[in-house]
């Protein structure tokens, strides 16, 4: 079998089908999906390239099913995957809890979409609080926000290492505008790279007799006593804390000596270094930070560069606050002042963001 | 010659992302610098809301009759369904030149049949767009077993390009691709795009004029 991707080379494509190639480069063994604009060609170019390449592809009843399908087969060691958006999101929910639960290294690419659901199938930026925290449970999971094709590659790729190397429930968050539109990026095979693929493997059917060569797997997703949860639940927030340093991702421009910090995640990062560059070229002190990682969140950083001279902080989202409330929580106790620009549903381009920061300094 | 006879309809259809709303919409304003009657036609029936709705205005400033469904004729549908847009069913009947943007979703010239008396008419030419930037598209065989299964192709366009990133280089190798793909289809190449920027650059390179398209890029202004 050919691999699907050698060396390295330029492309160009949409972020939809750029999710599909860095499924089959990070050698996903299987998607399960259920058809939502804005995903639908992640399942298509993925049926396309599957049957190429020896993939496997299920379209199931619905989204609660393409859920728990993800899980069964990673429970018998395959390394699969799923995609999804708005109401499509709300009900995996279920089997992501169940994943949270189990520890299941599962990985769903939301593109996300605008709400109140269920048919708005129009861009925005109103997944976040859901894919954050949409379980019920406290929230176990790691979330990657992209912002061009190239980290939608790259962090599909990544999202298939963290969840098999840390066994959480890992998912790339982009949207509507990231999935349809087009731009160049490099495509590339992840050895060419020196990046270590990691082999998924079954978590039952294992060889060895139980109690003699080896301990029993406990997969369990149902807990009868509350000491018990009370230690579980414990036990894997533990976990998580241990490996926040090892997974948060962020960027800062300007930071340094910015009097304004502009704090955005995802597409709306790319207006925001925009408006950057354009008000610094005009004097104005200002600085961008953007959360890669929106959970865990790279709060001892923004922390840090919030303590160094900032005197205001806008937060701009394509929503209304979803971002904001999950800083607020994170960031606890710090005093600079917040001003918002929630536009949800709506693109933001610089000219928005300039506006609202020289507003803000009149 | 009677006017009818001198008309030009073209549709143009390929893969996803090929390139076809954007050498259509070129298409079209080139046409409209010769004759008072240019139609664009959106084609698109499964996401006809993501495509040229927000050009809509400025295309018809350019003095373009555009058919697509507008933001407030699809309000509230959502994705409700494939939907065929009446004017578009009917625009072979209208008089001038028609430029048809084939979407995706319906597989290749097929579509044309939602259009009544497109595939009959003598005046029809299907350009299939090609940029072997598109990995399903990059390469002889690729392009060759693509092109065969969208059942009707007059004519290859060669479109290979990187967005921003473009070379000169880039756009010869891909017409080298898309040439070799030609023969062994028996299809013309009816012309190369690029960006008017680069077209001195391909002149130098040795390329007829008569096979470059100089193009503007419309397409990155809409935003949904």
């Amino acid at each position: 079998m050919e691999k699907p991707v050698t060396g390295t080379r330029k492309v160009f494509m949409t972020g939809n089908e750029t999710v599909a190639w860095a499924a089959l480069a990070a050698e996903a063994d299987i998607m399960f999906g259920y058809p939502i604009t804005p995903q639908n060609e992640i399942m298509h170019y993925w049926t396309r390239l599957g049957a190429k390449y020896d993939r496997g592809f299920l379209q199931t009843e619905d989204e609660i099913s393409a859920g728990f399908t993800v899980c069964g087969a990673i429970i018998a060691g395959k390394k699969a995957f799923t995609a999804t958006a708005g109401p499509g999101n709300t009900l995996m929910q279920e089997p992501f809890s169940m994943a949270e639960a189990m520890r299941l290294p599962i990985v769903a690419i939301i593109q996300q979409r605008g709400g109140p659901s269920s048919g708005t199938v129009i861009y925005s930026q109103q997944e976040v609080t859901l894919t954050t925290y949409g379980g019920n449970g406290e929230g176990h999971r790691i979330v990657y926000s992209t912002a061009s094709h190239q980290e939608l590659y790259d962090y599909t790729i990544k999202a298939f290492n963290t969840a098999w190397k840390y066994r959480f429930p890992t998912f790339v968050l982009g949207d509507g505008y990231q999935a349809k539109m087009r731009e160049p990026l490099e495509m590339y095979d992840p050895e060419a790279r020196n990046l270590e693929i990691i082999k998924p493997s079954p978590m039952v059917g294992l060889p060895g007799q139980i109690g003699i060569d080896r301990e029993p797997q406990h997969l369990c997703n149902i807990y009868s006593l509350e000491e018990e949860l009370y230690d579980v639940v414990l036990k894997v927030q533990a976990e998580y804390d241990g490996i926040i340093p090892e997974l948060v991702e962020y960027e800062c421009r300007e930071c340094d000596d910015a009097e304004i910090l502009v704090v955005s995640h995802g597409v709306v990062s790319r207006s925001t270094d925009d408006a950057v560059m354009a008000l610094r070229s005009q004097g104005i002190k200002v600085g961008a930070f953007r959360p890669i990682t929106l959970r865990p969140f790279p709060s001892q950083k923004l922390r840090e560069i919030l303590r160094s001279g900032v005197k205001k902080m806008l937060v701009v989202e394509s929503a209304y606050g979803q971002l904001v409330r999950l800083l607020k929580q994170e960031i606890y106790g710090e005093t600079v002042p917040i001003e918002t620009l929630l536009m949800p549903g709506v693109g933001i381009i610089d000219a928005d963001i300039i506006s609202k920061v020289k507003s803000l300094i009149q | 010659m009677t006017y009818a006879q001198a008309r030009i309809v073209e549709a143009y259809i390929g893969e996803y992302a090929s390139g076809k709303s954007e050498l259509a919409i070129n298409r079209a304003l080139e046409l409209r610098q010769t004759s008072d009657e240019v139609t664009l036609v959106d084609l698109d029936f499964v996401e006809p809301f993501y495509t040229l709705r927000s050009l809509r205005d400025y295309l018809q400033q350019q003095g373009l009759t555009v058919i697509a469904w507008g933001r407030e004729d699809s309000f509230g549908l959502g994705e409700t369904g494939s939907l065929v847009n009446p004017p578009a069913r009917w625009v072979m009947w209208r008089s001038g030149h028609i430029i048809i943007d084939v979407g995706y979703g319906v597989h290749g010239a097929a579509s044309l049949n939602l259009v009544e008396g497109a595939l009959e008419s003598p005046e029809l030419k299907v350009w299939a767009v090609i940029n072997t930037g598109r990995p399903m598209t990059s390469t002889v065989r690729d392009i060759v077993d693509y092109v065969t299964s969208l059942q009707r192709v007059d004519g290859l366009i060669n479109n290979s390009h990187l967005g921003d990133l473009t070379t000169m280089e880039f756009v010869l190798e891909g017409l080298r691709v898309v040439k070799e793909a030609s023969q062994q289809l028996n299809l013309p190449v009816i012309y190369t795009a690029v960006e008017k920027a680069l077209e001195p650059d391909l002149r130098a390179a040795g390329l007829n004029p008569s096979q470059i398209k100089g193009i503007t890029r419309y397409m990155p202004g809409a935003m949904w």
